[in-house]
C-alpha cells in the first residue's frame, strides 16, 4: 500500500487550503457561512472516525465533548481574556482531559454500555449550564474570534473571517491527525479494531490504547466544539442530542474508516437540507414537508449506507479493487 | 492505491468547489430587501415546540395585517412581504433562521421576534447591530434591550419585565401585606429581569420556583404546585410563558389548590390556556386571577383598535381565534407600517432607524401610552393597567377609569400615567410620514 | 412528610413508564443483541394512532387496543424487513457490529420525519381515561390520582404477563434459549428467526403502552418520546440489559431519583443526575442491579 509521503501530503493540504481561499472570495456570503459549518463538521466527524473507525469504540455522545471544548474556550476568554488561539488550545486540553477521565471510569465498558453512558452524557452535560450561573444559562457565553483585521477592508465579512479561521485550523488538525494515524498509534488501533485478542497477544496494551484513542478523540471534538461556538453560540441549545446523532450519521455516510471521507460527510450534511429545500418547493411548499424532509433524506441515506455499504464508500472501493487485483 | 487517494481528494475538492460556485449573485438594488414593488421583512418565532401554543399566532397575525395594508395600497405603493421562520424558541435555531433571513431571503429588516434568549443570541452572533440590520418591535420585555449602545438597531415593543414586576409589586404590597407570597419564574434573562424588578421594589417571596424553558409539562408542574402548597403560599405570582402558566393552573386545579393567582402579562392568555390544556373550559381556571396588561383586553370589543383588528383577523385569517397573541401581532404590524412610512419614499435601513428614533414615540397603537423610544433609548411601551379575569377569561379593569401605572426600569417610583392613547387612524390604515 | 410522600408517588408513576420502555429495549436486546433506538419512533407512531382514535371516538381503551396492535405489527415489521436484511448483509468490516444499532438510529429519524410530515410538528395532547384530580388523604391533597394508579397497575399487569410467558411457557423457554445460545437453540429444533420476531413484537407492545400512558401528562409531538427513550435505556442498563425484573427495578429507581431531584433540587439537574446514576450503577454494579455474575461484554 503506497502512501503519500508526509512532505507531499503537506503540499496537497496547502494547495487545497489555497484553493479554498480563492473560492471563498468568489461566492455568496451564505456559501461562506456554510463553508465554515462544513469545516467544523469535518473536524467533528474526524473525531468519531478516530474513535469508532480506528479503535472500534462507539460514542453516541460526541456532542458532549464539543460542548466541553466550547465552554472551556469561552470561559478562558471570559475570565482570563485569553487570546483566541490560546482558547482553542484550552478547548483541546480540557476536553481531552475530560475524555481521559471518562475513558478511565468507563474503562470496562463496551458496546451498548459505552453507548448508553455517552448518550446520557450528551443529554445531561449541556443542561448543567442552567445550574451554574457562570456558565451563562440558556443564553450562553459570549465567545468570538474578534473582528477581521481592518486591512482586509470593508468587504471582508465576518463570516469570511470565520471561514478563514475554521478552514485554517481544521486543515492543520487534519494534517496532524493524518500523520498520527500513519504512526505507531494508528497501526496499533487498526490492529485492535481488527482483532483485539490477537493484538493483545502481540503485546499491545488494549486498555491503554483504547483510553488513548478516547482521549485524542475527545480533544479533537473539543476543538471542533470551540470552532462551532465561534460560528454559532456557546449555549445548551447549540449542543442538543441531535448534534451527536448528526455527527455519527456524517461519519457513517463518509465511511467510518477514512479520515479524508469526513469532509465528504460534512458536505453531504450541509448540502442535503439545500436539496431538500428544492424538493419541498416542488412538492408545494408545505411547512410540514419542508421542515421534515432533510431529516428524512439523511435518515434514509443512513439506513441505505449500513445496508449496502456498511464500511463506507472508500472501504467498498478498496475491496472491489482488491478483488479485481486477485483475478 | 495512490491513485485512489488522489482521486478521493480531487473528488472532495471538486465537490466543495462546485457546490460553492452555484452561488447566486448579489442584487445591485439601492437597499437590500426593497424593490420597486415590494418590501421584504423577516421574523423568527416559535411556530412549533414547547412555546408554540399561543405564540405561533403572532407572526401570522402580523402577516394578516400586512395583507390588509397591501390590499389598501401598501406602503407608498410597495407591498409588504413577511417571511416567517420557525425557531422553536431555541436560541441556536434563532441564529440559523435569522442568518437564512439575512443571507438567503435577503430581508430589509426583522420584525416582531419573540424570546429574550433568542434575541440575545441573535444580537451577539448574527451581529445585526454592526451589520446595521434593523429589528423592530421585539415581543420581549427584557430591560437590557433598551440599551442603545448594545442594541443600536433593535427596538422594543413590550414594556420591560423590570417595570412590570415593579408595578405588580406595588399592587401586592398595597393589597396583600402579611400574606405568604410566592413566585414562579423562568430560569433565564426573562426570569432574572423580573426578579430584578421585584427586588428593586423591595418585595421578597416565601418560595421561588424556577423552571428551565422547555421543561414545562404537567409532570414538572406537579412539583411546582407541591412546593407552593407545601409552603402554604396564599398569593402566587406566575411570571412565566403561556405553556408554563397553563400547566401550573391545570395541575393546581387538579390538586384543589386555590391561592390568589397573579399573572404576568407574558403568559396570561385565555385562548392559549384552552389550547395548552386541550380543554374548552380551561379559561375558567383564570377566573378570579389578577393580571396586568399594556393593551386593551383581546375580548373587549368596545375598543376601537380591538374591533378593527378583529375585522382584519376574520377576513385575512379565517378560523383563527382572536386573542392577545393576535392583538400583539397586529399591533406590532401597525407600528411597523408607520415606521416604514416614516422612513420615507425610498426607505433604507439607516433611514428606518432614524425614523424610529425621531418619530417612534408618536406612532398610533392599541397600547396605553406611547413608545418610549428615542435617540438614547430603545424602550417600548411603559404603562400597565390592572384587571381581574372573569369566567370567560376576559380581563376586566379593577377600576372603571382603567388607571394606567407607569415606571422606569431602574429605581424610579411607580406613578399614575397621564398620556392619552392616540386615536385609531381611519380604517386602521396609517397615513403618517 | 407530605412532600416526601408526594415525591415518592410521582417517582413511582414516572418509574412505571420508564420501566415499560426499558422492558421494550431489554426484550429486543435479549432476542437480537441490538439496542433498538427506533423503539421511541415505533412508540410515537402508535401514540399518534391512539391520539387519532381518542379524538375521533373518545374511547380511550379502543385507542390502547389499536396502539398495542400497531405496536406489535411495527415491531414484527422492523425485525422482519430491516433487521434480517441487515444481518444477512453485514458480516464483516470495522462497523459490522455497529450496523444494526446505526440502522435503528436511522429508522428513528425516518419515522420521526414521516410522523412530522403527516401530523406536523405542533404539540397535541389527549385526555386520560380517568380523573387526574388528586386524592385527598387526611384532609390533605396528595399528588396521586386515579390516572397514576392506572399507570402503575398497567405496568404491573404487563410485567406479570411477560414474566409468566418467559418463566412458565415453552415459548418463553425458546425465547430465552434463542437469546443466550442461538446455535444450540437451533440444534435443539427451535426456529430462531420467528422467535426473534416474537421478541420484537412483545417490545413493540410494551413501547406502545408506554407512549399511551405518558402522553396524557405530557404533550405529543414527533420528538416527545426521545427523552423517554433515553430514560428507558438508562433504566435498562441499570437493570443489567438482560433481565426483565431488572429493567422494571431500574425504571423505578430512576423514576424515584428523578422525582427527588425535581422536587428538592429543581428541573435543571434532572439529566446530569441521570448520567451520574448510570455511571455509579455501572461502576458499582457492572452486571446490573439484578444481573448475573457473568462478566459483562457486548
Amino acid at each position: 500500500m503506497h502512501k503519500l509521503s508526509t512532505k507531499k501530503a503537506f503540499v496537497a493540504y496547502f494547495l487545497f487550503g489555497w484553493l479554498l481561499l480563492i473560492v471563498a472570495d468568489r461566492v455568496d456570503e451564505l456559501r461562506v457561512y456554510q463553508g465554515a459549518t462544513i469545516a467544523v463538521t469535518t473536524l467533528a466527524i474526524a473525531s468519531i472516525i478516530l474513535l469508532t473507525g480506528y479503535s472500534g469504540q462507539v460514542s453516541l455522545g460526541q456532542g458532549a465533548f464539543l460542548a466541553v471544548g466550547a465552554y472551556a474556550a469561552a470561559l478562558s476568554q471570559t475570565f482570563w481574556q485569553s487570546p483566541f488561539w490560546f482558547t482553542l488550545l484550552i478547548a483541546i486540553l480540557v476536553s481531552a482531559a475530560f475524555g481521559f477521565i471518562l475513558a478511565f471510569a468507563a474503562g470496562r465498558m463496551s458496546g451498548p454500555y459505552l453507548a448508553g453512558t455517552t448518550l446520557a452524557l450528551a443529554v445531561g452535560l449541556p443542561t448543567l449550564a442552567n445550574q451554574f450561573s457562570f456558565l451563562g444559562g440558556e443564553t450562553g457565553l459570549v465567545y468570538d474570534a474578534g473582528l477581521p483585521p481592518e486591512r482586509f477592508g470593508e468587504e471582508f465579512t465576518l463570516y469570511k473571517w470565520f471561514f478563514w479561521i475554521a478552514a485554517f485550523v481544521v486543515l492543520i488538525a487534519m494534517f496532524l491527525l493524518r500523520n498520527l494515524l500513519n504512526s505507531r498509534f494508528g497501526r496499533t488501533w487498526k490492529a485492535l479494531r481488527a482483532n483485539s485478542t490477537a493484538a493483545s497477544l502481540c503485546g499491545v496494551n488494549v486498555a491503554q490504547s483504547k483510553i488513548t484513542a478516547f482521549t485524542i478523540s475527545a480533544g479533537v471534538a473539543g476543538l471542533a466544539g470551540a470552532l462551532l461556538g465561534m460560528v454559532s453560540i456557546v449555549a445548551p441549545s447549540a449542543f442538543p442530542l441531535s448534534l451527536s446523532f448528526t455527527i455519527i450519521t456524517g461519519a457513517i455516510l463518509a465511511g467510518v474508516t477514512s479520515l479524508l471521507g469526513s469532509m465528504l460527510g460534512a458536505v453531504i450534511l450541509v448540502v442535503i437540507p439545500e436539496i431538500a429545500d428544492v424538493i419541498a418547493h416542488q412538492l408545494g411548499d408545505s411547512e410540514k414537508i419542508t421542515t421534515n424532509l432533510p431529516g428524512f433524506i439523511v435518515s434514509v441515506l443512513l439506513i441505505l449506507t449500513v445496508l449496502f455499504s456498511p464500511n463506507g464508500p472508500a472501504e467498498a472501493m478498496r475491496k472491489r479493487k482488491e478483488q479485481h487485483a486477485k483475478h | 492505491m495512490i491513485s485512489l487517494r488522489r482521486k478521493k481528494s480531487i473528488l472532495a475538492a471538486v465537490a466543495v468547489t462546485s457546490f460553492a460556485l452555484v452561488a447566486s449573485a448579489v442584487p445591485a438594488n439601492a437597499e437590500v430587501g426593497v424593490s420597486s414593488t415590494e418590501i421584504k421583512l423577516g421574523t423568527t418565532v416559535p411556530m412549533t415546540g414547547i412555546a408554540a401554543p399561543g405564540y405561533s399566532k403572532v407572526a401570522p397575525a402580523m402577516k394578516a395585517y400586512f395583507e390588509y395594508i397591501n390590499d389598501n395600497g401598501g406602503v407608498y405603493g410597495r407591498k409588504i412581504n413577511l417571511v416567517i421562520k420557525d425557531d422553536r424558541y431555541i436560541p441556536q435555531e434563532a441564529i440559523n433562521k435569522t442568518n437564512e433571513l439575512i443571507l438567503k431571503d435577503k430581508v430589509f429588516a426583522l420584525v416582531g421576534q419573540l424570546g429574550t434568549a433568542n434575541h440575545l443570541a441573535v444580537t451577539s452572533k448574527v451581529r445585526i447591530a454592526s451589520r446595521n440590520i434593523p429589528s423592530l418591535f421585539l415581543n420581549t420585555g427584557y430591560s437590557g434591550f433598551a440599551d442603545v449602545k448594545k442594541f443600536r438597531t433593535s427596538f422594543m415593543h413590550f414594556p420591560t419585565y423590570v417595570a412590570e414586576a415593579k408595578i405588580l409589586s406595588s399592587y401586592i404590597k398595597e393589597n396583600f401585606t402579611g400574606k405568604k407570597t410566592c413566585l414562579l419564574v423562568q430560569n433565564d434573562e426573562f426570569g432574572a429581569d423580573a426578579e430584578k424588578g421585584f427586588a428593586t421594589a423591595g418585595l421578597t417571596f416565601d418560595e421561588t420556583v424556577k423552571y428551565v424553558s422547555g421543561t414545562q409539562s404537567a409532570t414538572t408542574a406537579q412539583t411546582w404546585i407541591t412546593r407552593f402548597a407545601g409552603a402554604k403560599c396564599e398569593v402566587v405570582v406566575l411570571f412565566s410563558v403561556s405553556s408554563a402558566t397553563a400547566a401550573a393552573l391545570g395541575v393546581a386545579s387538579a390538586a384543589g389548590y386555590k391561592p390568589q393567582w397573579i399573572l404576568g402579562s407574558v403568559g396570561a392568555d385565555s385562548t392559549t390556556l384552552k389550547i395548552a390544556l386541550n380543554n374548552p373550559q380551561a379559561q375558567a381556571l383564570l377566573n378570579g386571577a389578577i393580571g396586568v396588561s399594556f393593551m386593551p383586553d383581546a375580548l373587549d370589543t368596545t375598543d376601537e383598535y380591538v374591533k378593527l383588528f378583529r375585522e382584519v383577523n376574520t377576513k385575512y385569517s379565517p378560523g383563527v381565534d382572536f386573542d392577545t397573541n393576535v392583538l400583539v401581532g397586529m399591533n406590532a404590524a401597525m407600528l411597523t407600517v408607520q415606521a416604514l412610512r416614516a422612513a420615507g419614499q425610498n426607505p433604507t435601513r439607516r433611514s428606518l432607524i432614524t425614523a424610529m428614533e425621531r418619530k417612534g414615540s408618536t406612532f398610533a397603537s392599541a397600547a396605553y401610552g406611547n413608545l418610549a423610544v428615542s435617540r438614547t433609548s430603545r424602550a417600548g411601551f411603559t404603562g400597565y393597567w390592572f384587571g381581574k379575569f372573569n369566567l370567560a377569561g376576559a380581563l376586566i379593569p379593577l377600576d372603571a377609569g382603567r388607571t394606567v401605572y407607569t415606571t422606569d426600569s431602574a429605581t424610579g417610583p411607580v406613578t399614575k400615567a397621564s398620556a392619552k392613547r392616540a386615536a385609531l387612524p381611519a380604517k386602521g390604515i396609517p397615513t403618517n410620514s | 412528610m407530605r412532600q416526601l410522600i408526594g415525591t415518592l408517588l410521582i417517582g413511582l408513576t414516572l418509574g412505571s413508564i420508564y420501566s415499560l420502555m426499558a422492558l421494550a429495549l431489554v426484550l429486543v436486546w435479549r432476542s437480537t443483541r441490538v439496542v433498538n433506538f427506533a423503539q421511541a419512533g415505533q412508540a410515537i407512531v402508535t401514540t399518534y394512532i391512539a391520539y387519532e382514535i381518542v379524538t375521533r371516538t373518545g374511547v380511550f381503551w379502543l385507542a390502547v387496543l389499536f396502539a398495542v396492535v400497531a405496536g406489535a405489527l411495527l415491531g414484527a415489521g422492523v425485525e422482519y424487513f430491516l433487521m434480517r436484511t441487515l444481518f444477512r448483509h453485514v458480516d464483516e468490516g470495522p462497523v459490522a457490529a455497529l450496523a444494526p444499532v446505526i440502522a435503528t438510529l436511522g429508522l428513528l429519524g425516518v419515522i420521526k420525519s414521516i410522523v412530522g410530515m403527516i401530523w406536523g410538528n405542533d404539540f397535541r395532547s389527549f385526555y386520560p381515561p380517568v380523573s387526574t384530580d388528586n386524592f385527598v388523604l387526611f384532609g390533605e391533597s396528595i399528588p396521586f390520582s386515579r390516572f397514576n394508579v392506572l399507570v402503575i397497575l398497567s405496568t404491573t399487569v404487563v410485567m406479570i404477563i411477560f414474566s409468566f410467558i418467559f418463566q412458565r411457557t415453552d415459548l418463553g423457554l425458546s425465547l430465552r434459549a434463542a437469546a443466550f445460545q442461538p446455535e444450540i437453540a437451533r440444534l435443539a429444533g427451535i426456529r430462531v428467526g420467528p422467535i426473534r420476531t416474537i421478541g420484537w413484537v412483545f417490545a413493540g407492545v410494551a413501547g406502545a403502552i408506554a407512549g399511551v400512558l405518558i402522553t396524557p401528562n405530557d404533550v405529543l409531538s414527533p420528538a416527545s418520546l426521545d427523552v423517554l427513550l433515553v430514560f428507558g435505556f438508562v433504566a435498562a442498563v441499570i437493570g443489567g440489559l438482560e433481565s426483565l425484573p431488572g429493567a422494571v427495578l431500574g425504571g423505578v429507581v430512576l423514576g424515584i431519583g428523578v422525582s427527588f431531584v425535581l422536587n428538592y433540587v429543581g428541573t435543571t439537574l434532572i439529566f446530569p443526575t441521570v448520567f451520574v446514576v448510570l455511571l455509579l450503577a455501572l461502576i458499582f454494579k457492572p452486571n446490573g442491579l439484578l444481573g448475573a455474575k457473568k462478566v459483562r461484554s457486548a
